[in-house]
């Protein structure tokens, strides 16, 4: 049998929970390949992946996943002091390029001190760069040098969680006024 | 008196927290406990416990109607970090009574030592409390304003002003003022003050005891300074630019700020898990079983030395010595050596060639070396060897 091109690098990556990006060349035989992949992890490891536009990963069914939790708390408080210092957030993780040094000072400065102390991957600047690298093995930032970084497209994983969060909560508070309104 | 064990009434607020957490909402909003929301909510839950809230000291009456016990008020505030906002007029008294307290500790610093004592006492339990006021405030401002900012309610942007300006008017500003080093006659100035006041007497007041007391007040005076400013520095980052900050309003954002309100119970994005074999891993049973049957062969495996191929040469230095000596006088040793070799084994091997060198270093032989002839070249197996001819004769005969 013949397997698509790349086809060992693009089953290690997927099982190493790395991102695999448009800009990658393994993306175009995944992406072309979609079906066959999609049956090849639900047949071997009983898993789902998930092929967009510009990104494919592999989707774990542990819903307590620590680092998936870290990710978001991390984005969380970073959207945030983004938004507080008078910036698009959107268009900053979109586009823009951080450096630690930046990163550090909202953290430090931000009113969710007591979540970041508590958190072993976030509680310093140490700890941050080592979550970068630990991000940057999983394709979802690119370091440029040791100071540098920006979000690759897999950002939109956990932007759109955040969006169908909100949504969720939305829609409970409709509920509840109808509850109210009936 | 309680009519109950302390364990029992810590096993009972945690059976019945669901219970105690309706009744704790109700307070917090209405300010009392209606005796029909008493009955309302023990019917709801199913849970009929109002004689052991009275008879535990949790509720008290209050005409008809019931309300929490401060201790406990204060202590499901505080599980739940949830805090009445404390209107800044409330947080000023305590100005009042510190400066007060102060007032009388430097007028009686040599006066009575017990009375001191307790003045020191009362000083650090109404700091502690003023630090706790204000830290509850700025909890509470700050969930306010996440929430203005978030809109899960979905406000119009006229609503969500008007609320923001009645933060900022009545809590936010008032409380900043309260705490702003800049101004002169703001708590934490006046705490400055006796922090350092507390300093120099905690090093030189002679009673020992009290000196004592100086220095627990003064660590933690550091602290709360420390506390107070970080405090100060969330209203004027965070809160009193809420106006400016509630004009942008994301879908996003509104959903990280919910998810930030319970990061460790809400739903999560499925990224993969890369899998590790750890020892108490479901898969370890197998894996061991797996690692270990490639060692349980039942039959005996002989393993047979690979057969040598080719015999050792062991130099016989006795044998070659002696036909060396035979042969004296030699013009040149190495080509004697080279055509001995090849005589033998009708080639030159390297480590043969290396190993009748050794006969140099024999007794009995005088070696010249003949600086006029150029060096002469050796072919062996595997290598060519430039060496100097060396002429050999018999010790003393030649």
């Amino acid at each position: 049998m013949d397997y698509p091109r790349y086809h060992k690098e693009i089953v290690s990556d997927l099982m190493n929970g790395k991102f695999i990006l448009a800009s990658d060349q393994k993306f175009v035989s995944l992406k072309d390949n979609a079906p066959f992949y999609e049956k090849f992890f639900k047949e071997s490891f009983g898993n789902a992946l998930e092929v967009k536009s510009d990104y494919a990963f592999l989707i774990s069914y542990d819903t307590a996943e620590q680092l998936s939790r870290d990710i978001c708390i991390f984005f969380a408080i970073l959207c945030y002091e983004l938004d507080k210092d008078g910036k698009n957030f959107l268009e900053e993780i979109q586009y823009a390029e951080f450096d630690h040094e930046k990163v550090d000072s909202y953290f430090e400065n931000s009113a969710y001190a007591e979540l970041i102390a508590s958190n072993n991957q976030l509680k310093s600047s140490e700890s941050r760069r080592d979550f970068m690298r630990t991000l940057a093995r999983r394709n979802i930032v690119e370091r440029n040098g040791d100071a540098r970084f920006t979000f690759t497209q897999a950002y939109k994983v956990f932007v759109d969680f955040a969006g169908d969060f909100a949504k969720g909560k939305l829609s409970v508070s409709n509920e509840e006024e109808e509850a109210l309104l009936h | 008196m309680i009519k109950a064990e302390p364990k029992t009434i810590l096993n009972f607020l945690g059976t019945h927290f669901d219970t105690l957490k309706d009744l704790f909402d109700v307070q917090t909003s209405d300010n009392i406990i209606r005796k029909e929301r008493l009955q309302e909510i023990m019917q709801e839950r199913g849970d009929e416990i109002s004689n052991q809230l009275v008879d535990y000291k949790i509720i008290r009456k209050l005409g008809d109607d019931y309300e929490f016990r401060d201790t406990y008020y204060k202590l499901f505030e505080f599980i739940l970090n949830e805090f009445r906002p404390l209107l800044p007029e409330t947080i000023q008294k305590y100005e009042q009574s510190i400066s007060t307290l102060f007032k009388k500790i430097r007028e009686g610093i040599s006066k009575d030592k017990l009375i001191l004592s307790q003045r020191i006492n009362d000083l650090y339990n109404e700091i502690k409390e003023f630090n706790e006021a204000v830290e509850k405030n700025t909890i509470r401002l700050l969930n306010e304003t996440r929430e203005l900012k978030s809109n899960v309610e979905k406000l119009d942007y006229k609503e969500k002003v008007q609320k923001a300006s009645f933060w900022i008017d009545y809590y936010i500003t008032p409380l900043n003022n309260i705490l702003d080093i800049n101004h002169a006659e703001s708590i934490t100035n006046k705490l400055f003050d006796i922090s350092n006041y507390v300093n120099v007497r905690r090093l030189n007041f002679d009673d020992e005891l009290i000196r004592v007391q100086f220095e627990k007040t003064y660590t933690f005076l550091v602290q709360t300074n420390d506390d107070l400013l970080r405090q100060s520095m969330l209203l004027t980052n965070e809160l009193l630019p809420l106006i400016e900050r509630i004009r942008t309003e994301s879908v996003i954002l509104t959903g990280w700020i919910e998810f930030l309100k319970m990061p460790f119970k809400a739903p999560l994005p499925k990224v993969f898990k890369v899998e590790r074999t750890y020892p108490y891993s479901n898969d370890m049973y197998m894996n061991a079983k797996e690692y270990l049957e490639q060692f349980a062969v039942d039959e005996t495996i002989f393993v047979e030395d690979p057969l040598m191929t080719t015999d050792k040469w062991v130099f016989n230095k006795d044998l070659y010595k002696a036909r060396l000596m035979a042969q004296l006088p030699l013009d040149s040793f190495f080509e004697w050596c080279g055509l001995t070799l090849r005589s033998d084994y009708e080639k030159i091997e390297t480590d043969k060639f290396f190993a009748l060198t050794a006969l140099l270093f024999e007794e009995g032989i005088n070696i010249e070396l003949d600086n006029e002839n150029d060096r002469q070249l050796i072919n062996t197996s595997n290598m060519t060897l430039r060496v100097p001819k060396l002429k050999i004769a018999r010790y003393g005969l030649s």
